[in-house]
């Protein structure tokens, strides 16, 4: 039992994309920022050169104690946490992710991103906040025991609890019974919640995310012969007073990990701008002769984007779409086994017992940044009014404002963490201490 | 009785009874001197004793020597007397913890004994200085850089950056710097901090900077022992810095490129407001050149939109940048204690210093 008073829990939320950590009680998370890291390979460093430029990094004075740590097997390592530091283009720098398919793999770097989070966005000591941590709907009984004794032997918290992403949603939407869709950065996750329990066998996952999605627009406009420049690749240089011209910088270095992430930040962001999910399934013939909207890309291009403003929302509800965009073929696999969104919603419904399915039908809630897409909602909505069974009354709740959509599962745990019943949940340090990090299979159901 | 508003940076300390289109009552360096003897603090002066920096990189750190300084600056400065002590208003950077501004609060409830409080952070302050509630802050302190797009009077915590680089590692820089060009001059850091002040500026742009390299203007300064150092092309350095961070063995992008990048984390509807209507704030933005080189970059910069400066209105005092939060300050000192919306000696004797977050945004 912890008593917690008056020092506020701290409320981290990891994502397949974006990590959002903050207090517990406001309203949005301080600290949002991706959750890729950016690796050197110290070993790769030979001549003299490249060494001054790791060296550099003031700001990350953190990580040269890491480097010392991370000496085991995969020899030295240095990484780049936060979008500042992966901004700055580095020689030999390597994006990488330590979540793949929902799991942990390289927990080095899950270290590396708690620790950005707090130390350096947050300014607080781990010792004195208890934590709340966001876990994926599916995840295994030795990821929360890893994550269990990293949180107590390294940070040394006083508390934890890990909840997972549906019941802290649903929470942030004031009810304990709902079906959750969240359509995530990285994938798409549909988890029935009922009385503040995931009913594990109805959750239905697909690969689908914002990310695919980003590729998907990324490709299609390589098709027309539209690059993306990342920002690191030209600067403009003034000829004339008044006259502007874009060169191109070759930086021969690059990882082509580092370029892609660089490309992806801005295809989301025109996905952001311009897309729309359509109204009807998508058709190539009826999209053709749809007015353009245009973009103005950072070098200064303008593009015109037309029907893929349509097309790239319907994957979501549609996935055999990818294989039309040319570039995009070696995910055909991925795609024809993946479902559409209206259907991984009935398919969670129809594994539930037939007394909730009323009731989750009636609240089905969005979250996650994909489902601040425009008229997502709305098209969702329709597509199970035609699939659903007639005496069922099928509602799509979403938070109006785009970012209560996109940090929901956050805002869940702030509510959670700050109600005064929870205090006596958290599974506290003594607890750890005596049964061991298996106890968290009991304490946080 | 005025509320008094107090800005304390890690280099000046900017105190003064709320009145706002005037420059702070009193601008005191927030250094101080420890005395061995009976263990008081003073202000600083040339001799080089312990010297304390009870606000370190924006933050405040040594709370005991920051007590007897707001003693120094309240009961002696403001000339409040004990027993009838006013209202007050502090300024927090960006990225403040909760902790600190809690401890804040019980410092001034307990042992100053106020009537009441209110704190606020010092990027949206800087933009009521100007007029505007929507905008962008670019704070260039001592301590530490606050990059913060504020959207109707909220600071997107999303989008603001904070680096911990400042003033002070300017110094150092131009410390290094003459050191390799005047090697048999021995200089203190306080005499450094004053050469900064009065030789540093900006280059046109980086082209110029680079034929700084070839030719340039030296000068030549006496320091107070009579030494005397040639300053030539390190005034250029210290302000090059700020758009070049190499230059600081850092791995970043230069200040325009920051702000630029910051703001595209926010949504698009709001950039182009943020982007027009940019402040530029902080002792080190004082430096000559440095607007103009700001613009220059501005319109070199990776972005669809510019950022743009935006002037102060003309019955603002000179200098605004040196102290804008702390005008800032005095404006929103002057509408929220009248209406009670501050924390009050009965709302914090009943909740405790946790109140301050529930009041004080």
């Amino acid at each position: 039992m912890y008593g917690g008073d008056e020092v506020s829990a701290i409320v981290i939320d990891l994502g397949s994309h974006t990590c959002k950590a903050g207090y517990a009680g406001e309203d949005a998370p301080k600290a949002v920022f991706p959750s890729v890291v950016g690796a050197i390979d110290q070993m790769e460093v030979d001549d003299p050169e490249k060494t001054e430029n790791n060296s550099g990094s003031a700001l990350d004075a953190k990580n040269t104690a890491r480097t010392l740590d991370s000496d085991k097997t995969k020899g030295k390592r240095k990484l780049y946490v936060g979008s500042q530091t992966l901004g700055f283009r580095r020689d030999h720098m390597e994006v990488l992710s330590p979540i793949k398919d929902g799991v942990v793999v390289d927990w080095e770097m899950v270290d590396s991103i708690w620790d950005h989070a707090l130390r350096e966005c947050l300014l607080i000591d781990p010792q004195e906040h208890p934590m709340l941590l966001a876990e994926p709907s599916s995840n295994t009984q030795q990821q929360r025991e890893r994550t269990a004794e990293l949180m107590f032997e390294k940070y040394k918290v006083p508390a934890l609890f890990l909840a997972k992403n549906a019941v802290l949603t649903s929470f942030a939407s004031g009810r304990a019974t709902s079906l959750v869709v969240d359509c995530g950065g990285g994938s798409t996750t549909v988890a029935p919640v009922h009385d503040g329990y995931v009913l594990q066998k109805a959750v239905a996952s697909s690969p689908i995310g914002g990310e695919f999605l980003s590729d998907c627009l990324m490709k299609s406009l390589e098709s027309k012969g539209i690059t993306i420049k990342p920002r690191y690749s030209f600067k403009r240089k003034e000829i004339r007073p008044g006259e502007f011209q874009t060169v191109d910088l070759d930086h021969p270095n690059t990882t082509e990990s580092y370029k892609l992430y660089s490309q992806r930040v801005i295809a989301s962001d025109i996905k952001e701008c311009v897309c729309r999910a359509p109204d009807t399934p998508y058709d190539e013939s009826a999209y053709s002769n749809i007015p353009m909207t245009s973009y103005e890309l950072p070098d200064g291009q303008t593009i015109e984007i037309g029907a893929d403003r349509f097309k790239i929302p319907d994957v979501l509800f549609n996935p055999s779409l990818v294989q039309t965009i040319p570039g995009m073929e070696n995910y055909a696999e991925i795609a024809s086994s993946a479902r559409g969104l209206p259907q991984m919603v009935l398919e969670s419904i129809n594994k539930c017992d037939v007394d909730i399915r009323r009731e989750l039908f009636s609240s089905i809630l969005l979250a996650g940044g994909t489902a601040s897409m425009q008229q997502l909602k709305e098209r969702l909505e329709k597509d199970l009014l035609e699939e659903s069974p007639q005496a069922a009354r099928v509602k799509v709740l979403a938070s109006g404002n785009a970012t209560e959509r996109r940090f929901s599962v956050w805002i869940g745990g702030s509510i959670l963490a700050s109600l005064g019943s929870f205090q006596q949940m958290w599974f506290s340090k003594s607890e750890y201490e005596e049964h061991g990090a298996a106890y968290i299979q009991r304490k946080c159901p | 009785m005025e509320a008094a508003v107090v800005d304390a940076g890690s280099k000046f300390l900017k105190a003064g009874p709320a009145i706002p289109d005037q420059a702070p009552a009193m601008i005191i360096p927030t250094q101080m001197k420890r005395m061995l003897e009976d263990g008081s603090m003073a202000d600083n002066s040339l001799c080089e004793d312990i010297t304390v920096d009870p606000v370190e990189r924006g933050f405040i750190r040594d709370w005991d020597a920051m007590e007897d300084l707001l003693q120094h600056v309240l009961y002696t400065g403001l000339g409040w007397e004990i027993g009838n002590e006013g209202q007050i208003l502090f300024t927090d950077p960006l990225s403040t913890p909760k902790s600190f501004r809690e401890q804040l609060v019980q410092l001034m409830f307990e042992t100053f004994n106020i009537s009441g409080f209110y704190a606020s952070e010092q990027a949206v302050l800087s933009l009521y200085a100007v007029g505007r509630i929507s905008g962008c802050t670019v704070d260039i302190g001592h301590g530490k850089i606050d990059i913060a797009p504020v959207i109707e009077g909220a600071v997107q915590h999303i989008a603001s950056r904070r680096f911990e680089i400042g003033g002070i590692d300017l110094t150092k820089l131009l410390a290094q710097e003459l050191g390799k060009s005047n090697p048999l001059i021995n200089i203190s850091m306080s005499d450094v901090e004053k050469m900064k002040e009065l030789y540093s500026c900006c280059a046109e742009d980086e082209l110029a900077y680079e034929k700084t390299k070839n030719s340039c203007q030296i000068e030549k300064h006496t320091l107070p022992d009579g030494q005397v150092i040639t300053i030539g092309r390190e005034k250029y350095t210290v302000g090059e810095a700020l758009f070049q961070p190499s230059l600081l063995s850092l791995d970043a992008h230069g200040i325009v490129e920051q702000l630029v990048r910051s703001i595209s984390t926010v949504s698009s509807d709001n950039h182009r407001q943020l982007l027009e209507n940019t402040v530029l704030c902080g002792g080190t933005a004082s430096m000559p050149g440095f607007e103009e080189r700001f613009q220059k970059e501005a319109s070199l910069c990776s972005s669809a939109i510019r950022p743009a400066l935006v002037k102060p209105p003309e019955y603002m005092p000179e200098n605004l940048t040196m102290y804008s939060a702390w005008v800032g300050g005095a404006i929103l000192a002057k509408v929220v204690f009248p209406q009670n919306q501050h924390v009050t000696k009965a709302d914090y004797d009943e909740t405790g210093p946790s109140i301050v977050h529930r009041k004080c945004f």
